[in-house]
Order: C-alpha cells, then sequence, then structure tokens
C-alpha cells in the first residue's frame, strides 16, 4: 500500500521537532550531502553482494522501490557506516549474506545513480539495524 | 537538516602559500561532531552511578598514566556560533570547543571564502572531497578528535596514541624536545617532544607538512602545535591544544578536548580498503564509484 508523501514524512517532522537531528550530528567518513536524504526510498530485494570493508560496507541489492511507480529490479549499491561503527550498534561481519532476501530504507544519490546511503536494513529474520548516528535515522516505513 | 562538515583536510602536491586555500577546496568535508558513542556511553555512566565520586588516576613511575582506550566527549553546543560552514566541528560550528583562528588580515579574506565555498558546495548537495575521500589520514592535531575510539600507551619514556580511524599513530617522547624545524621531516603527525610540569604532560610537536589543514585553517612549516595533557581522574583526562604560527596568525589559537575511558574495549583495525568515493574529475565533487554497474557513468 502506497502511503501518501505527507505520511510518509511525518516521523521525519517529529524527529526534527524534537531536535534529533541537531542532537545525532557525528563523524562519518565523507559528506553524505550528495545523498537526497529528505526523499528516502524504500527498496527490497535480493543481496548479491555483501562487503564488510573500509572505509565503508556495502549492500549491493537487486531491489524494487516500494513506493515508486517504477516497479523493476534495479542494481543498487548501498553505503553503508564502517565496520567499527556498524561492530559498536550490534551489526556482525557475516549477519548478511548473497542471497538474502532484505528490505532496505535509504536516502538515494541526488545524481539519480543507482547509489545510495542506508538508513535502516530489515533482515530476513524481520531484525531491523539502522546505519548508525552519523548516517542518520529512517525517515521513511 | 543534517549538516556534513569539514573538518580537517589534507591537499595533496600544493605547497605555496597562495594555493594553499586551493588546496583545501579538494580536501575537506567530514563530519567531526563528538563520537556518538562516547555520549552514549557518557549518558550511561551518569545514569548508572550518579553518587559515585571519581577515583583519582592511576600512576605510572610517580606519574599520571594515561593508558587505556578513551572515546572523546561531546562539546556542548555554542548556541550563538555562526553555523556557517557547517555542523559539528567546523570552524564555524556550533560544537567547535575553542575560539575562531586569530588568522592575520593578509589571510582572512581567502580563508572565508573557502568555508563559504564549501558550506555552499554541502548546501547544494554536491560536497567537495576530501583527504577521506582520498583514503588519507586525518593527521595531527585532528587525529586527536578521536573520531572513533583512540589508545594510549604509555612507558615512562613515551605516550603512544593510536586511533582507530585509519590506524593513526603517534608519539610523544617524554624527557625530549622537539627536533629542531630544519630537522624534522614533514609529516601527518609530525614530531613530538614531551616534558612533565607537575601531573602535567606538556607536548610539543613540530615538522607538519602544510597540506595537512585542520578546518582549514593555513599553516607554515613553522607551525607549534602545544599540548597540556592532563588526567581529571581516572576515566577522564583533557588535552589543550594551541597552535602557534606567527606566519598566518595573530596570536595562539587553543581549544581543549576531554576523553573518557572506554573500559573493556579492543581497537579494530582500520584499512582504508576499498574507497568508491572519487573526485569527478571535471567538477572536482565528491560521486560513488559503482563496482559492476553497466549504467555506470564515470
Amino acid at each position: 500500500m502506497r502511503f501518501s508523501k505527507w505520511a510518509r514524512r511525518m516521523p521525519a517532522l517529529v524527529l526534527v521537532a524534537l531536535g534529533f537531528s541537531a542532537a545525532s550530528a557525528a563523524w562519518a567518513h565523507h559528506s553524505f550531502a550528495m545523498y537526497d536524504n529528505e526523499h528516502q526510498v524504500k527498496l527490497k530485494g535480493k543481496v548479491t553482494d555483501f562487503q564488510w570493508t573500509n572505509p565503508h560496507v556495502y549492500i549491493e541489492l537487486e531491489g524494487v522501490d516500494q513506493y515508486g511507480e517504477d516497479k523493476s529490479v534495479k542494481s543498487w549499491t548501498i553505503e553503508c557506516a564502517n565496520p567499527g561503527i556498524l561492530d559498536r550498534i550490534g551489526w556482525k561481519f557475516n549477519m548478511i549474506h548473497k542471497g538474502d532476501e532484505i528490505t532496505a530504507i535509504v536516502a538515494p544519490l541526488r545524481s539519480g545513480e543507482p547509489g545510495a546511503l542506508l538508513k535502516q536494513v530489515t533482515l530476513a529474520d524481520g531484525n531491523k539495524f539502522t546505519n548508525g548516528v552519523p548516517a542518520g535515522p529512517p525517515l521513511i516505513q | 537538516m543534517r549538516e556534513t562538515r569539514s573538518d580537517t583536510n589534507v591537499s595533496t602536491g600544493l605547497r605555496s602559500r597562495a594555493l594553499a586555500m586551493a588546496a583545501a577546496a579538494l580536501a575537506v568535508t567530514m563530519i567531526a561532531a563528538p563520537p556518538a558513542h562516547a555520549q552514549a556511553q557518557s549518558a550511561q555512566t551518569s545514569a548508572a552511578k550518579p553518587q559515585e565520586q571519581p577515583k583519582p588516576a592511576p600512576k605510572l613511575a610517580g606519574k599520571p598514566d594515561f593508558t587505556g582506550v578513551w572515546d572523546r566527549q561531546a562539546v556542548p553546543v555554542q548556541p550563538n556560533a555562526r553555523t556557517a560552514g557547517g555542523s559539528a566541528q567546523s570552524p564555524n560550528g556550533p560544537q567547535f570547543a575553542g575560539t575562531a583562528p586569530p588568522i592575520k588580515p593578509e589571510f582572512k579574506d581567502a580563508y572565508d571564502a573557502e568555508v563559504k565555498r564549501l558550506a555552499d558546495a554541502e548546501k547544494r548537495g554536491e560536497p567537495a572531497t576530501s583527504q577521506n575521500t582520498m583514503c588519507l589520514p586525518q593527521g595531527m592535531p585532528a587525529m586527536m578528535l578521536a573520531i572513533f575510539p583512540m589508545e594510549v600507551i604509555q612507558t615512562p619514556k613515551q605516550v603512544t596514541i593510536i586511533e582507530e580511524a585509519f590506524t593513526q599513530i603517534r608519539r610523544l617522547y617524554i624527557g625530549e624536545d622537539p627536533p629542531k624545524v630544519e630537522d624534522a621531516e614533514p609529516g601527518f603527525y609530525g614530531h613530538t617532544g614531551a616534558k612533565w610540569d607537575g601531573d602535567t604532560l606538556v607536548a610539543e610537536t613540530v615538522g607538519l607538512k602544510t597540506n595537512v589543514l585542520y578546518r582549514n585553517v593555513p599553516h607554515s612549516e613553522n607551525l607549534r602545535i602545544h599540548e597540556r595533557l592532563k588526567m581529571i581522574d581516572a576515566d577522564h583526562f583533557e588535552d589543550e591544544i594551541t597552535y602557534v604560527d606567527p606566519q598566518y596568525l595573530t596570536g595562539p589559537w587553543t581549544w581543549k578536548w576531554t576523553y573518557q575511558r572506554r573500559n573493556g574495549y579492543k581497537m579494530l583495525e582500520y584499512v582504508c580498503e576499498d574507497n568508491r568515493e572519487f573526485a569527478d574529475p571535471v567538477t572536482g565533487q565528491q560521486r560513488m564509484r559503482f563496482k559492476t554497474k553497466p549504467d555506470n557513468k564515470q
């Protein structure tokens, strides 16, 4: 079911009202300004690679935009934080595998290329993980 | 919304004063607020032990012992701080622990223009690349930001500081003066001599590459970084850092960072193995490199 844009942005407004974004400023390997945080996308699909490396962990996903008009499968490169940040919030280097069905809320590249910054991933077993404080929270569900 | 930040920068190859600011253009942008884990740990600690008195600092050979793993503590937001140029620990950001750098008038316009240019690029969603984008370490003094946990190992003659991010390492030689500038091979971390002033370890660092910048502030090869490292109690220490460079600054530029012990943490390795951010050769903007995409436009 498709949410209205307004409904999808409600959590964002609430978080802003709480000053969450100001309180959560933290370091990242590089600027995240190339990602469009205001137009987050929910992707669902199959993992083709999970790369646990510095300076970033990457998920390669054959995913479909759950709220978009275009329902075709696209190859997404999803940037995660670094192994240290993720370790410290409970991720494990082997918790995602090639072939896993996952759902990812991401901030896509402003350029329109199929790359994105992870906000939250839901694993096949239903467990949810954020991408750490620097990447910021998901603003849609 | 989220502000991303230029905090340190390094450019490669450009050394002249005139080009120092242009160098910064190719080299910035990292968020550098207090690490989240530090804030979280701090909150837990204060909640769990509200009444406990701080324990005195441990000693080694009669002097305070900084050995341990540490997180830098959050710096309170300065409500009236200028935020142009980004958030976090940026030159004008709300969480910077010190005053504005006292840049000499003849360099001030270029500095301000560069900070503005980088801030504008961020706002447009077209961030410039940084030393991190090139997988280069932060160097001194930015590595003392301890963006990730920082380990200190002390012996009577040496303090070794290891920052998890980029596996940055510096060594403070106790009982030694720093080398003369003309004998100090320029590097990212410099060469540090240190002496005890009572229970304060007073360190002086020379030999920093002029393209290793902190907050875009230009410096000469004669930059001297003074530090006063002091244990506050068993689980906290502070580092007062002072930039002295008469060529670029009208006076000392000082700030203080404090650190909180992170008990039981084992440092992780950090090898900058597969960096997919790159500088667009035409625009200089930061972009993402794709591995196998047919529609990869690189």
